[in-house]
């Protein structure tokens, strides 16, 4: 084990923590119209776990992708800055003898992802338990929707967490990463299998059944529950995640064409069987038809993109709270986009956004320096699923396609969401780490 | 009076701040690029071709464990001499596996060897495609494909 200097991770590192203790300083001020920097703890308890996290990583002698920590230190940064802004007793925990506001609770989360991140980067020398067990983590997957389902209570309508006595969970996000697990492994086996496609109906190559009925059933179970559970936006995540992943396991347009079909069909069956569906769809087309009642939030939230515009309000300066009641309803994790737009405007928005990519297109670059297929579509598949997310709650906030309540990955405030998001980083940065180190024993031969 | 001087700096600061943000972009544009380009030449200087094998382990160290061999389109693999892959190993046949690669994935068929050709640990009666990552084991000699 040898000590690597991660140069490039650091320099883009030390801007990004000047500006958090930044933003905090201006909403402080903003807030309350003295030139005080006001308490700084947050920003400073953040800048220590990133700049931690780095040391640890310089320490292991890690060779891990070198972008990929100051993308989502950035995007963290953001959501912090946010959170810290909001009324703090919007969320909160009052465990272990302590009273935590959320963004303090938000921090302690931060806190407990870097730390699975880490272990997973650097602990996980081999990806043989992930590859080899793909039944065992399907099953893993079946359990935790087969929890949720019995276990379950319900939040707005939708049947997602489980109380484990001091904190509430959201299982579907761990099944997330499961479920990326189970088909990258399932499909590095088969997909030489799969893009021998020898049936044919008309133009379209339809897959050889045998290999792919076992992953169309877990499938369709998957979904069907999430459908059930009234959990769309991660149904639509899913479904969006596995059909990247098939398309680049087997090259063949025609599976994903297939798969838009079934798509179509399944959400009109969804729309009209499910009365919420039609009332997400109605909202969306027209939410000033009820403005004060299922249009309320997204009427809101236009409304705060409108004030933000291309500068913004400024921090601290937005108008959070009106006549008594938020703004926007759940404005820290649905709508946390929104209320960036609206502080930082058009301009902070859209560099939100750049972070985003630059995660994106370091682990598109990760898949395809992998050095074997299950590191590859391991790779794309949580590339994709962060991606898809972060594309799908953006677009249902700026009313681009109906709103369904997922989080907004590293910035939203949600334990679950932090935690499995930075299991997937952890995940990212093992695969190139493996990478890096196959390609040096090579030049040195 | 005050109240104007603090909304200047208010203003100040935030334009500080959102600046920063896209100097952080930059800066990330500037490292995603540098990388590109170095990526551009390592494939130039190291053009890999359609995939080699790793060998994992060899006890009689022909081919060498921690070797790697370049392959062509098709390779045979024996203890005959005249095998594109020589294996030093008295559990090898003498004409032992056909590694072929054929339209856009590779395939082992063995030629019917004394011990068999195992792909995985699993022994093969019959072409079996291989992905990269496989691990393929004739006689005592196991060996990874890669790209």
């Amino acid at each position: 084990m040898r000590i690597t200097w991660r140069g490039v991770e650091f320099r883009l590192l030390l801007p990004i923590l000047l500006l958090v203790p930044l933003g905090f300083v201006i909403t402080n001020i903003a807030l309350t119209n003295a030139f005080e920097p006001g308490p700084l703890h947050l920003a400073l308890g953040y800048v220590a776990l990133i700049v931690g996290a780095h040391l640890i990583l310089v320490g292991f002698g890690h060779r891990g992708d070198q972008l990929i920590l100051p993308a989502v230190g950035a995007m963290g940064g953001i959501g912090l800055i946010m959170l810290n802004r909001l009324p703090q007793d919007l969320a909160g925990t009052a465990a272990f003898g302590f009273e935590l506001g959320m963004a303090a609770t938000q921090l302690l989360w931060f806190g407990v992802g870097t730390v699975v991140m880490l272990v997973i980067a650097i602990g996980l020398r081999d990806d043989g338990i992930l590859r080899h067990y793909k039944y065992t983590w399907a099953a893993v997957g079946i359990g935790l929707l087969a929890a949720t389902l019995i276990l379950g209570y319900e939040v707005n309508g939708a049947r997602l967490w489980i109380d484990l006595g001091p904190v509430s969970v959201q299982p579907g996000e761990v099944l997330k990463i499961v479920l990326v697990i189970f088909l990258a492994s399932y499909l590095a086996e088969t997909r030489t299998l799969l893009t021998d496609a020898r049936m044919r109906i008309g133009f379209l190559a339809i897959p050889p059944l045998p290999y792919f009925l076992p992953m169309l059933v877990l499938f369709g179970a998957v979904m069907l529950i999430a459908v059930a559970l009234n959990d769309l936006g991660t149904a639509l995540l899913f479904f969006g995640t596995f059909l990247t992943m098939l398309f680049v396991a087997t090259g063949r347009r025609s599976y994903v064409l297939i798969g838009l079909v079934l798509f179509v069909a399944g959400a009109f069956v969804a729309y009209q069987l499910f009365g919420h569906v039609q009332l997400r769809v109605e909202v969306w087309l027209d939410p000033f038809a009820d403005p004060l009642g299922a249009g309320f939030q997204p009427v809101r939230a236009i409304y705060a993109f409108g004030r933000g515009g291309i500068f913004g309000e400024g921090l601290g300066q937005g108008l959070v709270t009106l006549g008594g009641g938020l703004t926007i309803p759940y404005v820290h994790t649905d709508f946390i986009f929104t209320a960036v737009a609206e502080e930082l405007g058009l301009l902070g928005a859209f560099a939100l956004l750049g972070f985003s990519a630059v995660l994106v297109f370091r682990g598109l670059r990760i898949a395809a320096l992998a050095r074997d297929d299950f590191g590859g579509l391991l790779a794309v598949g949580l590339t994709a699923s962060l991606g898809l997310q972060t594309l799908i709650i953006i677009a249902g906030n700026t009313k681009l396609i109906p709103l369904t309540g997922i989080t907004l990955p590293f910035v939203s405030y949600g334990g679950s969401s932090v935690l499995a998001s930075f299991m997937m980083i952890g995940l990212l940065l093992s695969i190139s780490h493996r990478s890096a180190i196959g390609a040096d024993t090579e030049a040195a031969k | 009076m005050t109240g104007d001087i603090l909304r200047i700096m208010v203003l100040v600061l935030q334009l500080a701040f959102v600046a920063g943000l896209y100097l952080v972009l930059l800066r990330f544009a500037g490292s995603l690029l540098r990388d590109l380009r170095s990526a551009e030449q390592t494939q130039l200087a190291s053009r890999s071709g359609i995939g080699r094998l790793s060998v994992l382990e060899s006890p009689e160290d022909e081919p060498p464990a921690g070797s790697t061999i370049a392959l062509g389109p098709i390779n045979s693999i024996g203890r005959n001499v005249n095998n594109t892959i020589f294996v030093e190993d008295d559990f090898v046949s003498t004409n032992h596996a056909m590694l072929t690669f054929r339209g856009r994935s590779w395939y082992v068929e063995d030629q019917g060897s004394t011990n068999g050709t195992y792909v995985n640990g699993h022994r093969i009666d019959r072409p079996v495609a291989l992905s990269f990552g496989d691990e393929l084991t004739v006689g005592r000699v196991r060996m990874r494909l890669d790209r």
